[in-house]
């Protein structure tokens, strides 16, 4: 029941979780105070806010003008481009407010097995020649939403199109079974026949009432239809006080609802205003119809009892598929009214496919991109992309086992991937350098892990000196010649928390040429500015063995 | 440069075919197509019927009892029917039935169909990677999607697919026809492309 061997890792924490942070927003009122006991603190791996203030090296970006490490969690993103991850359409972002976040093109995901949904013709007799390719003409409709890992087909809510494009469409025009739905042009276009219809004939039975329950969208337009016409109609007939705004947060409310509770109870000169409120009251009155969107809720539910009887089992949705007709249901294609969540496999509805984003990244203290990819949707390059690891040193950490003969104890402990306890084992650091001037680096470690179960680290070599990096071709060809080392002793005491992580405080210290800087660089005199970076990493080092 | 000299002389990264184990006896009908590539070992018969094809690399393992294999059945690379699974051997009768495909069987690439009275009903498809415990009895014009796992000794009824984590469901397509026409199509296609050599095998 061995635990499985760790290969050594380095985390680096980025800054922004520290308790003074180069967010624009810190003002902590002990502010201080703390950051004179942030001197002394050591950085502990095992505390709980430090699984989230960690990354690899890869996570991290590197802000170029604050000089900062900027990790997922301290960049601020923007949306460059909405596409659909199915057929690569980019989706403008008006579009997005009209149409929601999903894909309104052909793009379905199967209701089953979230498998993507093809567009297959389906022939109406099951002619023989159908698969064969030559002699298979231009396929013509009835066309289908085929999945082929499960083999659900859209024939089994009986859906079938008529075209083999724009199938979201048309599947807003359908209810499962194949009844035509009405869409939202639909019910405009019937409200505005319904309307002249009762000019022209005075004859308000002649729209029946739509058969059968309101769908979401009808029921809104209906209700907000009703309500704007009742306020409009208590304003022409309400004399007293005016109703045009009804919102609360509207100067004439809020004084009217002022009178109402203060000057009524203790002046009673102001009755007859009371009064007249009292009065316009019985005009504002609430849906008593369908037409007007009252919805009464069907609280018999012997029908649907009896679906999911005649369905049993396997005829009923499980609820990770009813929780994927969440996301329908907020796009338009929502198939049961209120009441009715789908609970049967033949009332799923194929899910539109969620749209993706690509994002920038900015740095948040000086709002310099960090991050942009191409816009085009195909592309998968970026523009810029200041990634931390061509910025600051990256640490690799192995164990070094075959120097020393005497010692057997290392190799011992690397037989079977465990550190035994109160044997020191030395690691090598590896630091390499990605830029092109030489660096000075300075290690510190804790005398002590912190934790529990404390273990010794000594650092053999606690400063030292980085090469530049040279050319990329020379660092292609010789990778690892631009390194130092740094042996690392540690040594383990009895533990517990069986993976050791030591802290490390690492300093980076760097000449640059301070002539980037346009207006301070006059007459082209060579300038160096010092550089330096600090931050803490975390170097996972092994499990202890715990017998 | 290896492109200096064309397919002839490229050598294949693949390791090579081992037929090591014993001959098993065949019965072979005259119109199978059977790759020289693939391994046949046991004791106990291997019957293949009219028109089956069987890939370069596909592994029959008779020791556990008889394979029988029935028309027009697809076997593809790297699959290994009859094998004896994960928990050893299994105890050898006389007459014992290993594995039987009935007609129309696809077993795909890397499938494992497991010995012990295992049966594959007809038109059903074994997807890529997929492994059927011993024992089990798979309906007629099942799919068993790629990667899945059928447990042993499970019965699946007919027209079933098999996906997800061991999720099942009806197939209401009704396209067996069409499955099993296509299935000969795909066979004539093969014939032609598979050099067959069940003389190998005698």
């Amino acid at each position: 029941m061995a635990p499985p061997p760790l290969t050594p890792y380095t985390f680096i924490q980025c800054p922004c979780s520290d308790s003074s942070p180069a967010g624009p927003a810190p003002a902590s009122p002990s502010g201080l105070g703390s950051d004179a006991e942030d001197d002394d603190r050591t950085f502990d791996p095992r505390a709980p806010r430090s699984n989230y203030s960690l990354h690899p090296l890869e996570y991290l970006m590197y802000c170029e003008d604050c000089h900062q490490i900027r990790c997922p969690r301290c960049v601020a993103e923007e949306i460059v481009t909405y596409y659909c991850p199915s057929c690569l359409f980019e989706i403008p972002s008006s579009n997005l407010k009209s149409e929601g976040n999903r894909c309104t093109r052909s793009c379905f995901q199967c209701p089953i097995c979230i498998g993507p949904l093809a567009v297959t013709s389906l022939e109406a007799p099951p002619d023989p020649n159908l698969l064969a390719a030559d002699n298979a003409s231009a396929p013509s409709g009835p066309y289908i939403l085929a999945c082929s890992y499960c083999h659900w087909s859209s024939t089994e809510i009986g859906i079938k199109f008529d075209k083999p494009n724009g199938i979201y469409s048309q599947l807003q025009k359908v209810h499962n079974g194949g009844h035509p739905r009405v869409t939202a042009k639909d019910r405009k276009d019937r409200r505005k026949d319904t309307i002249s219809e009762t000019t022209v004939s005075s004859e308000p039975s002649s729209t029946p009432a739509t058969s059968g329950p309101l769908d979401t969208e009808t029921h809104f337009d209906n209700l907000r239809s009703f309500y704007t016409h009742q306020i409009s109609d208590s304003v022409s007939s309400g004399p007293g006080l005016s109703l045009t705004d009804m919102g609360v947060s509207s100067p004439s409310s809020l004084t009217r609802l002022m009178n109402l509770y203060t000057v009524n109870s203790l002046d009673p000169s102001k009755k007859p205003t009371a009064a007249s409120a009292r009065r316009s009251k019985p005009t504002f009155r609430e849906a008593a119809d369908a037409e007007e969107g009252l919805q009464p809720a069907d609280l018999d539910e012997s029908s649907a009892i009896q679906a999911l009887r005649v369905a049993s089992w396997p005829g009923t949705a499980t609820a990770e598929q009813r929780g994927t007709q969440e996301a329908v249901r907020l796009s338009n294609l929502a198939e049961p009214p209120l009441h009715g969540r789908s609970r049967l496999v033949s009332e799923l509805r194929p899910i539109p496919v969620l749209l993706r984003t690509k994002r920038s990244k900015r740095c948040p203290v000086c709002r310099h991109i960090i991050s942009k990819p191409e816009p085009k949707v195909a592309s998968t390059r970026f523009r810029i992309r200041l990634v931390a690891g061509s910025y600051i040193p990256a640490i690799a950490i192995r164990p070094l086992n075959l120097s020393s003969p005497s010692l057997s104890s290392p190799t011992a402990a690397a037989a079977n991937g465990l550190l035994q306890p109160l044997k020191p084992v030395q690691y090598l650091l590896t630091f390499t350098n990605p830029i092109f001037d030489p660096v000075k680096v300075t290690l510190a470690t804790p005398a002590t892990v912190p934790g529990r179960f404390a273990s010794k680290v000594t650092v053999l070599c606690p400063q030292f000196d980085i090469d530049a990096n040279t050319d990329v071709w020379d660092e292609a060809l010789r990778a690892g010649e631009a390194k130092k080392r740094a042996d690392e002793r540690l040594e383990g005491l009895k533990e517990d928390e069986d993976v050791l992580e030591i802290p490390m405080f690492v300093r980076v210290e760097w000449e640059v040429e301070a002539a980037a800087e346009v207006g301070t660089a006059i007459g082209g005199k060579e300038t160096r500015e010092r550089r330096e970076l600090a931050y803490w990493c975390v170097l996972g080092v092994g499990r202890i063995s715990q017998d | 440069m290896a492109s200096a000299k064309p397919s002839a002389s490229r050598h294949s990264i693949l390791p090579p075919i081992s037929q090591s184990g014993p001959k098993p006896p065949v019965t072979f009908s005259s119109s199978i197509t059977i790759s020289d590539g693939a391994v046949l070992t046991g004791t106990n018969p291997i019957l293949i019927s009219s028109e089956s094809v069987i890939h370069p690399r596909a592994r029959l393992d008779s020791m556990g009892g008889t394979i029988s294999i029935g028309k027009r059945c697809i076997i593809h690379e790297r699959t290994r029917i009859g094998d004896m699974g994960s928990e050893g051997r299994l105890s050898l009768q006389e007459g014992n039935k290993a594995v039987t495909l009935e007609d129309y069987v696809t077993v795909e690439t890397a499938a494992v169909v497991e010995a012990g009275d295992t049966l594959l009903g007809e038109g059903t498809v074994v997807g890529v990677g997929s492994r059927i415990g011993r024992g089990a009895v798979v309906g007629k014009y099942c799919t068993i999607t790629p990667q899945s796992e059928v447990p042993d000794e499970a019965r699946i009824p007919d027209f079933t697919v098999v996906y997800g984590n061991g999720m099942r469901r009806q197939d209401k397509r009704g396209v067996s026809a069409l499955m099993n026409k296509a299935q000969r199509q795909q066979i004539d296609v093969l014939r032609r492309l598979i050099p067959s050599k069940p003389e190998k095998f005698h």
